[in-house]
């Protein structure tokens, strides 16, 4: 059933790629890539990108569920994620990705009622074993939230902040410059250090909460929809960022928008919200697979409805 | 749009059928109420002040001001009367003193606890307590202090003479109990106000609990903070009862919390309730003191507003 999708699907996921081809050509981060002028009859193929083997993963996830009181929020997710690739997951609202992305730093463990069941190996190691230290775990493991939300501090000490609290021994001036020149942002503030970072705009703050998440060297960067609260224009600066990001960094991000998936990631994981025999409901993983894959020949029909608009 | 579908408003097409079908009479009264509502308290404060003044004034045509405020020798009842005021400034300030240094510190511990670390059923339970320790009369409190907190530091006091009957240590403490709730709570709800997405901001940076609490929602919440403290310095100032009961009544020049003292509202309370004849010059001294007691809050208002405005970090 799901090797012969119907004719009408197929028109679907044609239409679906183009608007994400159309986007991926408006888009600056993709300019240079696309002809200066587009003939309107051989429309631009959209370039998804290789993923590079799992041969070294960072998370191992394991039969992993969570609940939040007595309701299971996410139900029996497997997979592997990649070393220094960006991995996205998309779904409808509601199927748990968010959930399933705090568990990577525990960020849920500051919700009283959350509960996590099975595994989550973070290079071999039991993330929630006994003897794990949350907070050593998320100097390693950042995290970067839907709406910016840079500390009421000057933008130097936003910057600051992270390797303040962990005790950094060394120049912090130099830091500081560091950081924000890696997440491209040097330029457009080093005159306002001192001002406060509400001053910035939305997109700027969200670089700016990027540029904190690195100056604390973590080795993954977890991002929980970065660009929801974006105009376009401030997304493919952030994707722009995550692309050169991805070269030093593994980073996971959680997506709304099915065409950011397909133009940054490398592999996508597709969740969606199962309803059980008790009519309750629970977040899975659907699929999960190289991202070109996922877009142009999902092996699940739920995944192929998705990408082609029929739900979500 | 109403299910009943009398259909759509049609215009009548006579001139000014765009008025009000009907006079809104209950609109007018509701608003005149409401302001005359806020407007009690203001023509209250007005009044106080303009009550104030002319006994004060001319109090002050009969001492001077640089004696009053610098003289050491409180005796404004007695002859050869004496109206040196700083005696019952320094006893005002020392017990507000010893308020303060019991009151913050419990007060804003009680604060981050509450906001940071308490589970919300905790939360839940404690809060209402702690509210409830403000309601009772400070009168209850100025007994306490004198029946059984000074006793008990008489008993345990290591070495020397101890605190006497009547002591500004005694008072200071239990007024300093008495403000925490008032602390406690205000400050409690200024932190609960900072928006949960820097905590999360904090955390995933790996703050501990005590990091994000002092370095993110404490100064996000410290114009708030300082308003709470601002009011429980202002109700120490105030405060009269437990004063009158523990500190005692004589007017005493010292820094030595264990000796007794006199504060402003202790000795207004003292003197007010005395059978002084109006126009006596023992009859102004209560405004000239009422108007300094005033004057000094003022002064703290204003200074804490602007250190706020100064320090404080807007979220929003």
């Amino acid at each position: 059933m799901t090797t012969e999708p119907s004719r009408r699907i197929q028109r679907l996921r044609r239409r679906a790629l183009r608007s994400a081809q159309t986007a991926a050509v408006a888009s600056p981060s993709n300019a240079p890539d696309a002809p200066d002028a587009p003939d309107s009859t051989t429309a631009p193929r959209v370039s998804f990108r290789d993923a590079p083997p799992l041969t070294t993963p960072v998370f191992e996830v394991g039969s992993l569920s969570v609940f939040y009181g007595d309701h299971e929020a996410v139900r029996d997710v497997n997979m592997t994620i990649g070393d220094r690739q960006i991995t996205a997951m998309i779904g409808p609202s509601g199927c748990g990705k968010s959930t399933m992305i705090r568990c990577f730093n525990r960020m849920n463990d500051l919700i009283p009622t959350a509960r996590v069941v099975g595994k989550i190996r973070y290079h071999g190691e039991n993330l929630y074993g006994k003897e794990v230290d949350p907070i050593e775990v998320r100097r390693r493991i950042g995290m970067v939230f839907q709406k910016p939300n840079p500390f009421p501090k000057s933008i130097y000490d936003n910057i600051a902040y992270g390797p303040r609290v962990g005790s950094f021994k060394g120049n912090l001036d130099d830091l500081v410059e560091e950081t924000l020149t890696r997440a491209a942002l040097w330029d457009e503030v080093k005159d306002k250090l001192k001002t406060s970072a509400l001053a910035l705009s939305g997109g700027q703050q969200q670089r700016l909460c990027i540029a904190r998440t690195i100056a604390v060297k973590p080795e993954v960067i977890l991002m929980d929809e970065p660009c929801s609260a974006l105009d376009p224009i401030a997304t493919a600066k952030i994707e722009d960022l995550m692309e050169h990001l991805a070269q030093e960094f593994t980073i996971v991000v959680v997506t709304h928008n099915m065409q950011q998936a397909a133009r940054v990631s490398h592999r996508t994981a597709f969740f969606t919200s199962d309803v059980d025999v008790k009519g309750e409901r629970h977040g899975r993983l659907v699929e999960y697979d190289e991202t070109e894959r996922i877009f142009s020949n999902p092996s699940d029909q739920r995944t192929e409805d998705y990408i082609s608009g029929r739900f979500g | 749009m109403t299910s009943t579908g009398s259909g759509r408003r049609v215009a009548s097409g006579s001139p000014g059928f765009l008025k009000r079908s009907q006079p809104r009479y209950g609109e007018k009264a509701v608003k005149v109420l409401l302001v005359a509502a806020s407007l009690v308290s203001v023509l209250t404060t007005v009044g106080i002040v303009i009550a104030l003044i002319p006994p004060a004034a001319e109090f002050f045509g009969e001492v001077s001001f640089g004696d009053f405020i610098t003289g050491t020798d409180w005796s404004p009842l007695f002859k050869p009367a004496h109206f040196g005021v700083l005696p019952l400034v320094t006893g005002t300030l020392m017990v507000t003193l010893i308020a303060l240094l019991v009151a913050v510190p419990l007060g804003l511990g009680a604060a981050v606890y509450l906001s940071e670390y308490a589970r919300p059923r905790v939360r839940a339970f404690f809060k209402p307590i702690l509210e409830v320790l403000a309601g009772i009369p400070t009168v209850v409190y100025g007994f306490f202090a004198l029946q059984a907190l000074t006793p008990l530091l008489q008993d345990i006091w290591p070495g020397g003479e101890g605190p006497q009957v009547f002591n500004a240590l005694s008072a200071g403490f239990v007024m300093g109990i008495m403000i925490i709730p008032t602390i406690a709570s205000l400050s409690e709800d200024a932190m609960n106000a900072v928006p949960n997405d820097l905590r999360d901001g904090a955390f995933a940076l790996g703050s501990s609990r005590m990091q994000v609490a002092t370095r993110v929602v404490f100064p996000a919440a410290l114009s708030g903070i300082v308003a709470a403290i601002v009011l429980g310095v202002s109700r120490a100032i105030g405060e009269t009862m437990i004063v009158a009961i523990a500190a005692g009544g004589r007017p005493n020049l010292s820094f030595d919390p264990l000796e007794g003292m006199q504060t402003m509202t202790a000795f207004i309370a003292a003197a007010g309730i005395g059978d002084l004849p109006t126009g006596t010059i023992g009859y102004q001294t209560i405004f000239a003191v009422g108007s300094l007691l005033f004057v000094m809050t003022l002064v703290m208002n204003l200074v804490s507003i602007r250190l706020v405005r100064r320090y404080r970090q807007v979220y929003e």
